[in-house]
């Protein structure tokens, strides 16, 4: 297998935008491009993540419609669905394109489109991503899911609301070195815990908020990478499922799928979680944080709660995560998360992140989960 | 090929007269709810309906407060996995106790919930 590396990122300002999500990502992929110093025309593929498309704008078949717009119509395109982590399937797609020697240049991205639409009927299209026969009839929502998590998790490891409301802090805190974030304001412990009650026991400050954006990188070949300043080499890069139904999850404090991907990634980069000096993951709500650090290794089974309370996982801390301020300050449009991770890991990695910068870091990783927790990818990144 | 000994449509035609259905496996014992075609445990396709007790305790829950446009009218409202007797587990909506009452380990039984759509979904109240 080829080595594969990303030498492209660029990703929209995340929040409130009056643009269709194909031109969201038009625009960070115009960036990308331009940041990987390749042409438009050197492009073979493009993997795109976008996921309700279909419901806000009445727009399937987003694929050759994002490339389109773009102004590539005729490279092969395939639009990737895997809820929330819809562009980090796409981006797994692409690293084995070039890693099996199929093609040398792919371009990767989503983006998503859902301000257009009020609040309940969003709410109501994000369930779509759970059962529609055992579990929509029952008025479950996404906050709902991670709220069962949560009341595990409180239940078997003692977690107080107090240790998810430092998660958000942390990510607002980060959030605001962020000039793309969609909320670039420090937040305090009160304001969590005072926020109202969404799903008990997560309030709207557990909670990342609805956004529209686009993100793309570029990945490339060896051969191809080489000539590029900085690339950044893809270590590996891994899918987990899981049930879909929260009935069948035997143990709702942890995700499996996060523990398998993991494990996977891990074995295929040949590193552990100790190597990792930099993590984007999924905080879809703060509780999803704690656990997905328990998932990946960076803390005990239980300790997610007490690291984050700490301040392990803050910037300048023993393993920063979610420098880029996470889903829950930088945004969350979903189709574009997992492309919009990649590209902060890459920034970090090329030490271009600025005030966020984490000093040094020379190995990150991503990981994205989707829905239900039926979903999970993680992918390790390293610089030469 | 044999017929599937329990389809999600007659899951929820017997559920509607009170009764919930789980199956077991013929080959390893392993029971499952809702059907599957095959079993996650040994991969046969040699499952008989098992009639449950509809009693479990509530293993998490959660209010909503904001929900889905279908449901709005109906919030705040209680959703539970429920770990029933027989160790399979289910999502349903808690009906019948009051919200502050909620804890795990409460135990619950099962009742069936008519929508106005007139379908049938999993609901639990009180034992």
């Amino acid at each position: 297998m080829r080595r594969v590396a990303v030498i492209g990122v660029g990703v929209t300002k995340f929040g409130l935008h009056d643009r269709t999500s194909a031109e969201l990502f038009a625009e960070a992929a115009r960036d990308a491009l331009t940041d990987a110093g390749v042409s438009a025309g050197a492009v073979q593929a493009l993997y795109y993540g976008n996921v309700v498309g279909g419901e806000t704008e009445h727009q399937l078949h987003t694929g050759p419609q994002a490339a389109s717009v773009l102004g590539i119509p005729s490279v092969p395109t395939t639009r990737f669905e895997t809820a929330c982590a819809s562009s980090h399937a796409a981006f797994r797609h692409a690293v084995m394109e070039i890693a099996a020697g199929v093609s040398d240049v792919i371009l990767v991205g989503g983006a998503e489109r859902v301000l257009n639409v009020s609040t309940a009927e969003s709410t109501e299209y994000f369930a779509y991503a759970s059962d529609a026969v055992w579990e929509q009839p029952l008025g479950l929502t996404f906050p709902g899911v991670f709220a069962l998590i949560a009341r595990a998790h409180m239940q078997k490891h003692g977690t107080t609301e107090a240790q998810m409301a430092a998660v958000a802090v942390k990510n607002h805190r980060h959030g605001a070195l962020n000039p793309k974030a969609q909320f670039q304001k420090p937040i305090t412990i009160e304001q969590v815990l005072k926020s109202a009650y969404v799903a008990d026991p997560l309030k709207l400050f557990d909670c990342c908020p609805f956004s529209d954006g686009g993100a793309a990188v570029v990945l490339a070949s060896e051969e191809v990478a080489r000539k590029h300043r900085k690339p950044v080499w893809v270590l590996g890069s891994a899918a987990a499922s899981d049930w879909m139904l929260l009935g069948d999850k035997r143990d709702l404090s942890r995700v499996p799928a996060t523990e398998r991907a993991a494990a996977a990634a891990y074995r295929q980069a040949g590193i552990g979680p100790s190597d990792v000096d930099v993590v984007e993951l999924h905080d879809c709500f703060t509780i999803a944080e704690i656990v997905a650090t328990e998932g990946l290794g960076l803390f005990e089974p239980g300790a997610g709660g007490r690291a984050a309370e700490k301040g392990l996982t803050g910037l300048g801390g023993e393993i920063p995560v979610n420098p880029s301020g996470g889903l829950k300050a930088k945004g969350h449009p979903i189709g574009a998360t997992g492309a919009a991770q990649v590209a902060e890991i890459v920034t970090q990695l090329r030490s271009e992140a600025g005030p966020r910068q984490v000093e040094g870091a020379r190995k990150g990783l991503t990981h994205t989960l989707g829905g239900n927790t039926a979903t999970v990818l993680v992918s390790l990144f390293g610089r030469d | 090929m044999t017929e599937p000994a329990v389809t999600a449509r007659a899951f929820f035609e017997k559920a509607r007269g009170g009764q919930l259905t789980a199956i077991r496996c013929g080959s390893c014992g392993e029971l499952a709810m809702p059907p599957k075609e095959l079993c996650p445990n040994c991969h046969a396709h040699q499952w008989q309906p098992v009639a449950l007790t509809g009693d479990g305790t509530i293993a998490s829950f959660t209010v909503i407060r904001v929900a889905p446009r279908a449901h709005a009218a109906d919030v705040p409202y209680a959703v539970a996995v429920v770990r029933l007797k027989e160790g399979v587990s289910v999502l349903g909506r808690i009906v019948d106790i009051p919200l502050e009452k909620l804890a795990i380990g409460l135990a619950v039984r099962f009742r069936p919930l008519i929508g106005k759509d007139l379908t049938t979904s999993v609901g639990f109240g009180p034992t």
